[in-house]
């Protein structure tokens, strides 16, 4: 066999708080072979791609390309070096154009000069492999398939010697993928490597030359094409936490019954952060103890529509109407009052103060009447969703931004889950929590709609997700809420075409 | 000469040009994301470097043109105040708004080292300063950089990549900008350009220099005459000219409408406020919108979730 032409050694990384996302890996990448490595949410495959396009630092280990050692100070540093990388969420400045974002990429362009040279390389490029897509267009007003069509172009226009894609693929049409596939094979003759970050064990299998199992920062497994089967590498992926982790629907929809509408969402009109119309005359209802779900690729107005709902961003026609009373545009004060849990977008950012402690962050909610707060009440709360959720370290006194990133996201959706007493909206609830977590957090949020009545509402980029929770369901794309559908009977493609047509 | 043109140069221009630079200047350094708090303490330490400068050619027998010294004395000591504040903001992530106000107060005290004893040495400072008709070239002069810079923003790489790292440090890295680099390049030019426009205020409007002159606050007038503008090189030009002359006309204006001195004082700082309302609550404020990360301290390692 050839020898690697990119290696990681024992590669460490802890990160502030003693998460360790990497504990001595190692994997090699040769020429002429397209590698996938598979983990779930958390399980370090981003931080390792990450190290190897120079974003973060590793605390220990080497990489070694073509058989040297060496230092990967910066992207700059990697893309000089070869190694360009394409992620799930577009690396683009949204207020610059398309070819000013290309144009800050390339080490050929000079710091003075303007833009006509870049716009002709796009050109080529694009034309030769079927984008359309605006070089002076900003980058905020495309799609989420352009802006990754973009990405890929870039990375063809750097002429990588590894090219990494970190679940770069997963959320792209077929059509498009298929194209991006022919693209990919022409690569790897060149006697290039192409490294894929993926979490979906078909999409692994469907290319893999060579597959890394990646479980809690640790290389649990190395398989070839011959010896790679979905149970083998499931077993790998999630080990004991493989038993109770379900796709398979808790109940058929609408098997427990429904009551009255709770959510009511009349022809909405909200807008972006760019001033375009993110949400586009959206209608929909949810009754007591009912769940919707909305599928949909990141930045289609899921967002918006849900901070509208809440009254986190103001609405430009159209009425919000919670338990039979309009709240349209009365805040969110207003809405929290009225017994709705929320779960935002950027929780770290949004949901929680992270130098304050759990029981801090948990009485910003419940004691937001109250002049005095009591702390005992409180503590006891606080320790009753850190028991019930796992929450780890167990400790109250926990300074939030100490915790992980997933037992920040279960501190969050025990709250909401503990103060909604009418709705729950949210976004993404299970982003970033392990499959086993997730799986039992949806059981939760489905017996809480069950058992208190609650009126769920929900988006999440997570199709699987969305199919396993919801009695009914939507899709979102450029603002237009599609649907509704039923979770069971309805074809899968059919949702995804929608998704990104 | 025709008295409106005398009017123009001896009450407009000068507070013009001033203003024009300061704001400009503020303008550059705050698009690569960095919030500028410390733009007066600057301003007032490039009056007294200027000062300084400007002396600097009759003690040692320069042959440079005293104002000239001046201007790039200012401009070099303020172009290291930006070196400090942008490479530390980019290197540590840590409060913008608290390195901004110390490094205000600590330029005021720089500011009055520079001066003070020349000041005590030198009573008047007319000799040294800008001939009167002078201030239509400069004018011009801060005109061609104001258009070269909005060109060069608008259009080149390094334009773009200033606005990158001020939209979004870390996509603008992961797309292989030195964000450091470009950082230190905004915020040395930026500041260059505010210790100009301190430079000018004394050896131009002024013609006069005194410790006390930070506590007019004409640096926090030139950041809001920034905001009013969105910090658009070329709307910058009609506003600073409208804040310039409202400071300039205050007495004119106080005579006029019979308004007692106190008030006058005020009318550029409605003014200021008035434009601000205005944008903010029209269609010009996505225009004119702020860096996304203005502000935000950049840690480069940031895991989120």
């Amino acid at each position: 066999m050839s020898s690697p032409l990119l290696s990681v050694a024992n590669i460490t990384k802890t990160f502030p708080g003693g998460v360790v996302a990497l504990d001595e890996v190692s994997m090699d990448f040769h020429p002429g072979e397209f590698t996938v490595i598979l983990g779930e949410n958390g399980a370090g495959k981003s931080t390792l791609v990450k190290i190897m396009y120079g974003i973060y630092t590793p605390d220990k280990g080497s990489i070694i390309l073509k058989g040297r050692e060496v230092e990967i100070k910066s992207s700059l540093d990697a893309i000089k070096k070869g190694i360009v990388m394409v992620s799930q969420i577009p690396q683009l400045v949204d207020r610059l154009t398309v070819v000013e974002n290309i144009s800050l990429s390339l080490t050929r362009i000079g710091m003075f000069e303007t833009m006509t040279r870049v716009r002709r390389f796009f050109k080529e490029v694009s034309e030769k492999i079927g984008i359309k897509v605006n070089p002076d267009a900003k980058v905020w007003s495309l799609t989420y398939t352009q802006k990754q069509l973009i990405e890929i172009t870039r990375a063809i226009l750097l002429d990588a010697m590894v090219l990494i894609l970190d679940e770069a693929l997963t959320y792209l049409p077929m059509e498009e993928r298929r194209k991006f596939y022919v693209y990919l094979n022409e690569f790897k003759e060149k006697g290039r490597s192409v490294i894929l970050i993926t979490h979906k064990i078909p999409e692994a299998l469907e290319i893999a030359d060579k597959i890394y199992v990646l479980r809690r920062g640790k290389l649990v497994g190395a398989l070839d094409k011959a010896s790679a089967n979905i149970d083998k590498i499931r077993d790998l992926m999630f080990g004991e936490a493989a038993k109770t982790i379900t796709y398979e629907r808790f109940t058929k929809p609408y098997e427990t019954p429904i009551g009255d509408i709770v959510l009511n969402i009349r022809n909405l009109v909200v807008e972006g952060d760019y001033g375009e119309i993110a949400v586009n005359n959206v209608s929909l209802s949810v009754r007591a103890g009912e769940i919707i779900g909305i599928a949909g690729v990141v930045g289609n107005g899921q967002r918006e529509l849900l901070e509208a709902i809440v009254g986190l961003r103001r609405v430009r026609e159209g009425r919000v109407i919670i338990d039979n009373h309009d709240v349209t545009n009365k805040g969110v004060k207003l809405t929290r009052e009225s017994g709705v849990g929320f779960i935002p977008d950027q929780p770290l950012r949004y949901a929680v103060s992270a130098d304050n402690n759990i029981v801090e962050n948990v009485a910003a909610l419940f004691s937001r009447k109250n002049f005095v707060v009591n702390w005992k009440s409180m503590r006891e709360l606080s320790e009753k969703l850190i028991n019930e959720y796992g929450i780890y370290p167990p400790r109250p006194e926990m300074h939030v931004k100490l915790l992980s990133g997933g037992n920040i996201m279960k501190t969050v959706v025990s709250r909401e889950l503990e103060y909604a007493s009418k709705a729950l909206v949210a976004y993404n609830p299970t982003r970033g929590l392990d499959e086993a977590t997730s799986t039992f957090v949806r059981r939760k949020m489905k017996e809480k709609a069950v058992n208190s009545k609650l009126a769920v509402l929900f988006a999440s980029e997570d199709l699987d997700e969305v199919l396993q929770l919801s009695d009914s369901l939507y899709v979102m794309n450029r603002g237009v809420l599609y649907g509704p559908f039923d979770p069971v009977s309805t074809p899968r493609s059919k949702i995804e075409e929608l998704m990104v047509v | 000469m025709i008295p409106q043109l005398d009017y123009i140069i001896d009450k407009i221009l000068p507070a013009f040009v001033t203003f024009y630079l300061v704001s400009l200047g503020h303008s550059i350094f705050e698009k690569s994301g960095i919030l500028n708090l410390a733009i007066d303490g600057v301003f007032f330490t490039g009056t007294g470097a200027a000062l300084l400068g400007a002396i600097l050619p009759i003690i040692y027998n320069i042959p440079i043109s005293p104002p000239v010294m001046g201007v790039l004395v200012a401009t070099l000591i303020a172009a290291i105040l930006g070196l400090f504040m942008s490479s530390v903001l980019t290197f540590l992530p840590i409060s913008h708004g608290a390195v901004g106000l110390s490094l205000q107060f600590f330029s005021y005290g720089v500011g009055i080292m520079l001066g003070y004893y020349v000041r005590l040495a030198y009573g008047t400072i007319y000799g040294v300063s800008f001939a009167r008709e002078d201030v239509l070239y400069l004018s011009i002069i801060s005109l061609v950089i104001g258009v070269v810079l909005h060109l060069f923003i608008e259009r080149t790489k390094i334009g773009a990549a200033i606005r990158a790292v001020g939209e979004n440090p870390h996509s603008a890295a992961a797309l292989g900008v030195r964000v450091m680099a470009i950082r230190i390049v905004a915020g040395m030019l930026g500041f260059a350009l505010i210790g100009f426009g301190g430079a000018l205020f004394i050896l131009s409007w002024q013609r006069s220099w005194d410790v006390k002159l930070f506590t007019l606050g004409y640096g926090w007038l030139a950041f809001a005459t920034a905001l009013a503008a969105g910090r658009h090189p070329i709307v910058l030009i009609p506003v600073s000219l409208l804040f310039g002359g409202l400071v300039n006309s205050q007495t004119d204006l106080q005579s006029r409408l019979g308004i007692p001195a106190d008030v006058a004082k005020l009318i550029p700082f409605l003014a200021a406020l008035a434009l601000m309302l205005i944008y903010s609550t029209t269609r010009l404020r996505r225009i004119f919108a702020s860096p996304s990360s203005l502000g935000k301290p950049y840690y480069k390692e940031e895991k989120s979730i």
